[in-house]
């Protein structure tokens, strides 16, 4: 029991060490942080300056004029290589793909020319539906204002066919 | 034996496995590319290197709106930074709002495209992108979104051909006022009496997506080369993080080159001598009059920008004569402003709330 208490008073080395490590840590991202953060703030102003923007303009220029020997030789000795080779070179593939894009071009505008005719020909049936439409509305309306004359005719005999009964039966009196 | 030195072990042994575990992570991140732009499309139409996507609705036809949106990134980088990954990509934001989504992917240009100019794109290419997008929509009139240089196309194109059917016009952190020669670094740098444009085009035919990448780390070369490394080896044992950072370094080292001619004419008739915004740019024999542009616009400009600082983006607001314009300023940078933490919880939703009203 009493070692027990000891050694639980006694300082645990590893959480010692991981609290320390904790606390370090901490402390040193806010310091890298903070370093970063003015660091960032100097470089932007630094990239921002005249001084940076010929700097890196000179120094890109030189690199262009230094390196364009270099280029030429380089792209010579690939056209003696490939020509030696019988291979397509270069300018060879470009002009191939600019044709193949013309192609493409060419296409394209043909799509579209289909399109319309596409649209034109959905017209022309959309009309000749719409067409058909307006001639079965117009039968139907014929047919509608027949009704009405129908239903005067089925109605109508009740009251006028004992005339007509007798005039029937007056016409078949004269006739005897 | 004391607690502690019972527990201590096993918290050694928990430390040493996280750290391989954070080590593993590290490796895996670094050397490996994240898997991005998820959301389902189609291709619909190619040209030369360009691909448009259309991406599959997910609402109703009935719901959505009617007027598709096109979105046009810049040059110089793949568009994927609009689709990252799932949760964090404006495209998957906007499908899910009922928007018919177009997406123009310019793709590398290769050595033969290396004349190809802003003429070309602006006339060439985004024509027939569009009059794709109206055959596939079935709609007449369209939304454009530029980005970056992106937006320097859309707004050469809204000026050049404003009948066209373009509705919406939405510039998102546009360079296209050049006048301050000492608002940031690229303008400083491009303004220099010894760099000169034609040595670099004339020494590499493209310009490499390296150097363009260079330059745009050199802006802030401590956050860019050192702070984002830190920033992941701080998150290790944070998956959050590391995805999102995985996904962004994939897109940050995914270059491509840019056609020459494009980067010598950005350089010397927008960056020098400021030509669209004093009006005086000329497009395949055209001049590029910023007063033709009546479509709605919304300008969003990234307060934290270092690439377009606001004052390159602001002025177009008084060149336009659109009367529907909206100038909207965000927190962020460049690229934050559109991919970052924010950008789901202010921007997008900004630009649905402008949009939708104006869609139908």
């Amino acid at each position: 029991m009493s070692n027990e208490t000891e050694s639980s008073k006694v300082p645990d080395p590893f959480e010692t060490m991981t609290s320390l490590w904790e606390t370090n840590l901490k402390n040193w991202k806010t310091i890298r942080d903070t370093g970063l953060d003015s660091w960032s703030k100097m470089m932007i102003d630094s990239v921002n300056t005249d001084e940076y923007s010929s700097t890196t303009g000179q120094w890109l220029d030189t690199y262009l004029t230094l390196s364009q020997p270099y280029r030429r030789i380089i792209d010579v000795m690939m056209t003696q290589v490939l020509t030696n080779l019988n291979m397509p070179m270069r300018s060879d593939v470009t002009s191939l793909a600019e044709r193949l894009t013309n192609i493409e071009t060419r296409l394209d505008d043909q799509d579209a020319k289909l399109d319309d005719i596409l649209k034109a020909v959905d017209m022309r049936s959309l009309t000749e539906r719409l067409t058909n439409i307006e001639t079965h509305l117009d039968d139907q309306d014929a047919k509608l204002d027949n009704i009405p004359k129908a239903i005067t005719a089925i109605s109508t005999p009740k009251a006028t066919t004992p005339k007509t009964t007798t005039n029937n039966s007056a016409k078949a009196k004269e006739a005897r | 034996m004391s607690p502690s030195s019972s527990t201590n072990p096993t918290a050694l042994q928990d430390e040493l496995k996280r750290i391989e575990e954070n080590t593993r992570t590290l490796i895996r991140v670094s050397t490996s590319r994240a898997k991005v732009a998820q959301t389902p499309k189609q291709v619909i139409w190619t040209f030369n290197k360009a691909k448009l996507y259309r991406y599959i609705p997910v609402v109703p036809a009935e719901r959505r709106h009617k007027i598709p949106l096109f979105l046009v990134f810049a040059l110089m980088n793949k568009p994927y930074i609009l689709d990252l990954r799932p949760g964090n990509s404006f495209v998957e934001y906007m499908v899910k709002q009922g928007y018919d989504v177009y997406l123009l992917d310019w793709g590398a240009p290769g050595i033969e495209d290396k004349d190809l100019k802003f003429d070309d794109y602006v006339l060439d290419y985004l024509p027939r992108a569009i009059r794709k997008i109206k055959a596939v929509s079935g709609s007449n009139e369209f939304t454009m979104l530029g980005w970056c240089i992106g937006a320097i196309l859309t707004t050469i194109y809204a000026a050049l051909r404003p009948d066209d059917g373009l509705k919406n016009l939405i510039l998102l952190t546009a360079p296209l006022d050049f006048t301050d020669k000492k608002a940031g670094g690229f303008v400083r740098w491009v303004n220099d009496e010894a760099f000169d444009p034609d040595k670099i085009v004339a020494a590499f035919g493209n310009v490499p997506g390296e150097m363009i990448d260079y330059g745009a780390k050199a802006l802030k070369p401590v956050e860019n080369y050192i702070g984002s490394y830190l920033t992941l080896w701080d998150n290790l044992d944070n998956p959050r993080i590391v995805e999102s950072w995985h996904a962004m370094n994939t897109w940050v080292t995914d270059l491509i080159p840019m056609a020459g001619a494009t980067y010598a004419q950005l350089i010397k008739e927008l960056y020098r001598e400021n030509r669209l915004i004093q009006g005086n740019l000329v497009i395949r024999g055209e001049r590029v009059d910023l007063s033709n542009i009546r479509a709605s616009l919304l300008n969003v400009i990234a307060l934290a920008d270092h690439i377009s600082p606001p004052c390159q983006s602001e002025s177009i607001m008084t060149k336009v004569s659109s009367k529907d314009q909206h100038l909207m300023k965000v927190k962020g940078g460049h690229i934050g402003m559109m991919a970052g933490t924010g950008a789901l919880k202010y921007t997008w939703p900004h630009i649905d709330t402008w949009l939708a009203e104006r869609a139908e």
